[in-house]
């Protein structure tokens, strides 16, 4: 089995409460083909009037029924976001190429519909109060047990699946990628502005994140064994019912047999979705094939310090090296990773999607972009109209 | 269908001699001092209404206005409504603007089929009234007035109601430029009308080729002041971009319009909406139209009602009832038939596009009556049979007051676009 897009929820789905809670089995932890990739987007849909949410997700959704793509589209907690999912994909030019076509055909049903898409990990004056959960029996759901938490989680993440052959091994890249965690919040951040302010962050929506519980990092086991048999302590507990209500940063899929790596914002134009995926594939792959270092519990004693960084500063954070312990500039880690990488995504045929990341170290991330658009006197609108103009190419 | 000892009653005959004394007080003031109690006891009651039954509150400022007027009180004459025309087109006129602002005609260039919806709704549900027309007798040329002023959906109702219930949705959208597209129509058939009458005329021939001209002159005419004065706004913005200057630029220019249209004979409202329309182009985001114009907009918005509701005449349902229920049962269907046939295709589900026909039942009176001097239909609409003109009054007035409940309701119930967000 190749890994692919799921249907994943941006929430956990919280366990009905039973009692006495029965402890419920993981199960077995899907083959699927080294290193392929599957893409989701959370997408914004905006007015062309006033450029505020526009609750059209079915709408738009209506629109897309008979598309042409083995990409997938879905709706979200509320009604003004849409997730879009790739099919199973090996190469950063196929990627890119549908994540275009994909674009287009978004594009073509939002205009029929006087509504524009945009990418960005928050939009910049939407209200949360304003939001209107979406349909469904699992939203409305969610909505009573989260309460306002669940319209506050109208922000937009980009999730990236990586397929592995077991649950052994997917669990070893999973402790290995909490280190570079930081570069692709800092790298995807797109989040500065929330509720009409400039938060100071380079990624604010992950603190919408925090507010959830079972969010933040895997615990440290190693082998799918072990996991499993803390996964049913846990739902002895009767606080979790499924892999789907854990919200870590990355979390294994072993229905899918992937890890999802979950901290990016939606970057503001597929190209950087496309990159920032293919910049984990040969990440991933110099980690399996070198092994540069073993992963170890301490390595996450700094990783709440460096996520911190990583969402406040972006790419101008400092980050402690779990290993070595020294300081440096995200920016600087970055680099380093990219030249150690190079030859593996020379072999992937990922160089482009490497020279689009290193480009982007010196152009600035997107909430850098976001920033430079809003002029003196300029209203917040503007800003998403050129985030809309961007998202389209 | 009027219930003569009610109105006695709300005369005061019958009833108890301080009520009387202070109607006859009123009767005697000033007309000025009238609206101003009148419109006083109308913001009270439609907020009263608003908050015991959740009636929308143009329907109560429409009702106190009905009250006060010959229709019962008589608190108010229609004639003495004349000298507040400038301040009536003025709040039209910065709705019709509004209105201009927020449309997009490249919507009906991306959405072909939703094109066809805006032009078959006028058509349909103004063929369909002059058919069912002249089925009951009327002659066809008066029947062909009634079908133009029919494809109107009342820009102003449609705009109040957006500011109260915030709707946000594709029926909503829809709605907002349906009934741009379905008013010019009307305005450029209401011409159409009188090139009409000019062909009936002795020197056909000759007349006709001068109305074609003149007909050409309003469409071209009012394209360009519109443009004009959207333009003049972004200019002057640019010397005086204070606070609020951007409030009065709008109003000043929307007078200027009104009344530059008026002495060349251009349609005010073609000029209004390509000059929201332009305006937005020009100015983008520095473009703020803030609903009603704020405070000095909503109480125009309150005057305006309160004058609708004056000016409402149900004659016609005494002495015409089956032309009266023949135009808004016409109507309804040849909408509902418009929108059946376009909305899958352009992208719409039955139950909005069930909302989206209710929704644009308001009918237009106001519009008709913009910029011309006096508060009457006759005299814009000559030649047509006097009881069909009483029977489209009472048609109008019906589905102006009930407008509000239309276009809320089917907002609110069945497109579900409010959600909550109503203003309070």
């Amino acid at each position: 089995m190749t890994a692919r897009a799921p249907a994943a929820s941006p929430l956990p789905a919280p366990a009905e409460p039973t009692s006495p809670a029965r402890p419920l089995s993981l199960g077995a932890f899907a083959s699927s083909e080294p290193l392929t990739v599957g893409v989701e987007l959370e997408l914004q849909l905006v007015s062309t009037h006033d450029f505020d949410l526009a609750p059209q997700a079915q709408d738009l959704l209506r629109e897309l029924r008979n598309h042409t793509g083995a990409w997938d589209v879905k709706p979200e907690i509320t009604r003004s976001m849409i997730e879009i999912g790739t099919s199973v994909q090996r190469e950063h030019g196929a990627l890119l190429a549908e994540l275009r076509d994909l674009r287009g055909q978004l594009t073509r049903a939002a205009r029929q519909l006087n509504i524009a898409v945009a990418g960005g990990g928050t939009h910049a004056f939407q209200h949360w109060s304003e939001q209107q959960i979406y349909p469904t029996e699992r939203f409305h759901y969610l909505h009573e047990l989260y309460g306002y938490l669940a319209k506050q989680f109208t922000v937009f993440g980009q999730h990236v699946h990586v397929g592995c052959e077991d649950g052994d091994r997917a669990l070893w890249l999973l402790h290995a990628l909490s280190r570079y965690v930081p570069h692709f919040i800092a790298l995807s951040a797109s989040s500065p502005y929330v509720q009409g302010v400039d938060t100071g962050f380079d990624s604010a929506r992950l603190n919408s994140v925090f507010a959830f519980p079972l969010s933040g990092r895997a615990p440290f086991v190693r082998s799918w064994e072990e996991f499993n048999a803390f996964f049913e302590k846990m739902t002895a507990t009767g606080v979790v019912e499924s892999m789907k209500d854990f919200y870590w940063d990355i979390r294994p899929k072993p229905e899918f047999g992937t890890i999802e790596l979950r901290v990016c914002d939606t970057p503001l134009s597929v190209e950087k979705a496309a990159a920032l995926a293919c910049y984990l594939q040969a990440l991933c792959r110099w980690l399996r094939e070198e092994k540069p270092f073993e992963p170890i519990e301490d390595d996450y004693l700094v990783y709440t310090f460096n996520r911190f960084q990583a969402c406040r500063f972006g790419l101008a954070g400092e980050v402690v090296d779990p290993k070595s312990k020294e300081r440096s500039k995200l920016r600087d880690d970055i680099l380093r990773t990219l030249t150690r990488i190079g030859e593996h995504a020379l072999d992937l045929r990922a160089l482009d999607a490497c020279n689009l990341i290193r480009d982007s170290l010196f152009d600035g991330n997107d909430a850098n972009w976001l920033r430079a658009q809003r002029r003196v006197g300029v209203p917040l609108a503007a800003v998403v109209e050129q985030a809309v103009l961007r998202w389209a190419g | 269908m009027t219930d003569i000892s009610f109105f006695n009653w709300l005369r005061g005959e019958g009833a108890v001699a301080a009520p009387v004394g202070a109607l006859e007080a009123l009767r005697g003031a000033e007309p000025v001092l009238g609206l101003a109690v009148v419109m006083l006891l109308a913001v009270v009651s439609a907020d009263a209404l608003y908050r015991w039954v959740r009636v929308p509150r143009a329907c109560g400022w429409m009702m106190v206005g009905a009250l006060a007027g010959p229709l019962a009180l008589d608190v108010l004459q229609r004639g003495e409504l004349d000298p507040w025309k400038p301040l009536l087109d003025l709040a039209i006129g910065m709705l019709v603007f509004e209105l201009g602002s927020r449309i997009q005609p490249r919507w009906l260039v991306d959405n072909k089929w939703f094109a066809l919806a805006c032009v078959l709704d006028g058509l349909v549900a103004g063929a369909f009234v002059a058919l069912a027309l002249v089925w009951l007798g009327v002659t066809p040329a008066s029947a062909f007035v009634a079908g133009a002023v029919a494809m109107s959906t009342s820009p102003v109702i449609t705009l109040t109601t957006v500011h109260e219930s915030r709707p946000r949705g594709q029926v909503t959208e829809r709605l907002l430029m349906m009934s741009a597209v379905s008013s010019i129509m009307a305005v450029l058939a209401i011409k159409l009308v009188q090139l009409v009458g000019v062909a009936d005329s002795a020197h056909a021939k000759a007349d006709l080729a001068g109305a074609a001209a003149s007909a050409a002159y309003v469409a071209f005419g009012s394209f360009l002041l519109g443009a004009a004065i959207g333009w003049t706004l972004e200019r002057l913005y640019r010397v005086a971009s204070g606070r609020g200057s951007m409030t009065v630029l709008q109003i000043a220019l929307v007078v200027l319009a009104t009344l530059l249209a008026a002495r060349w004979t251009l349609s005010p409202l073609l000029t209004l909406l390509v000059a929201g329309v332009i305006a937005r182009l020009q100015l983008g985001h520095r473009l703020t139209v803030e609903p009603q114009l704020g405070t000095l907009g909503a109480s125009l918005t309150v005057l305006l009602f309160v004058c609708i509701g004056l000016l409402f005449s149900f004659d016609g349902l005494r002495t015409a009832w089956p032309w009266v229920f023949a135009i808004i049962g016409a109507r309804l269907a040849g909408q509902a038939l418009a929108v059946a046939v376009t909305a899958r295709a352009s992208g719409l589900g039955w139950r909005q596009g069930a909302a989206l026909t209710l929704a644009l039942q308001p009918m237009s009176g106001m519009l008709v009556l913009l910029a011309v001097s006096t508060f009457s239909w006759s005299a814009q609409l000559p030649g047509v049979d006097q009881g069909l003109l009483r029977a489209l009054l009472a048609a109008t007035a019906l589905m102006q007051f009930t407008g509000p409940l239309w276009a809320q309701g089917a907002l609110q119930f069945l497109a579900r676009e409010t959600d909550g967000r109503s203003a309070t």
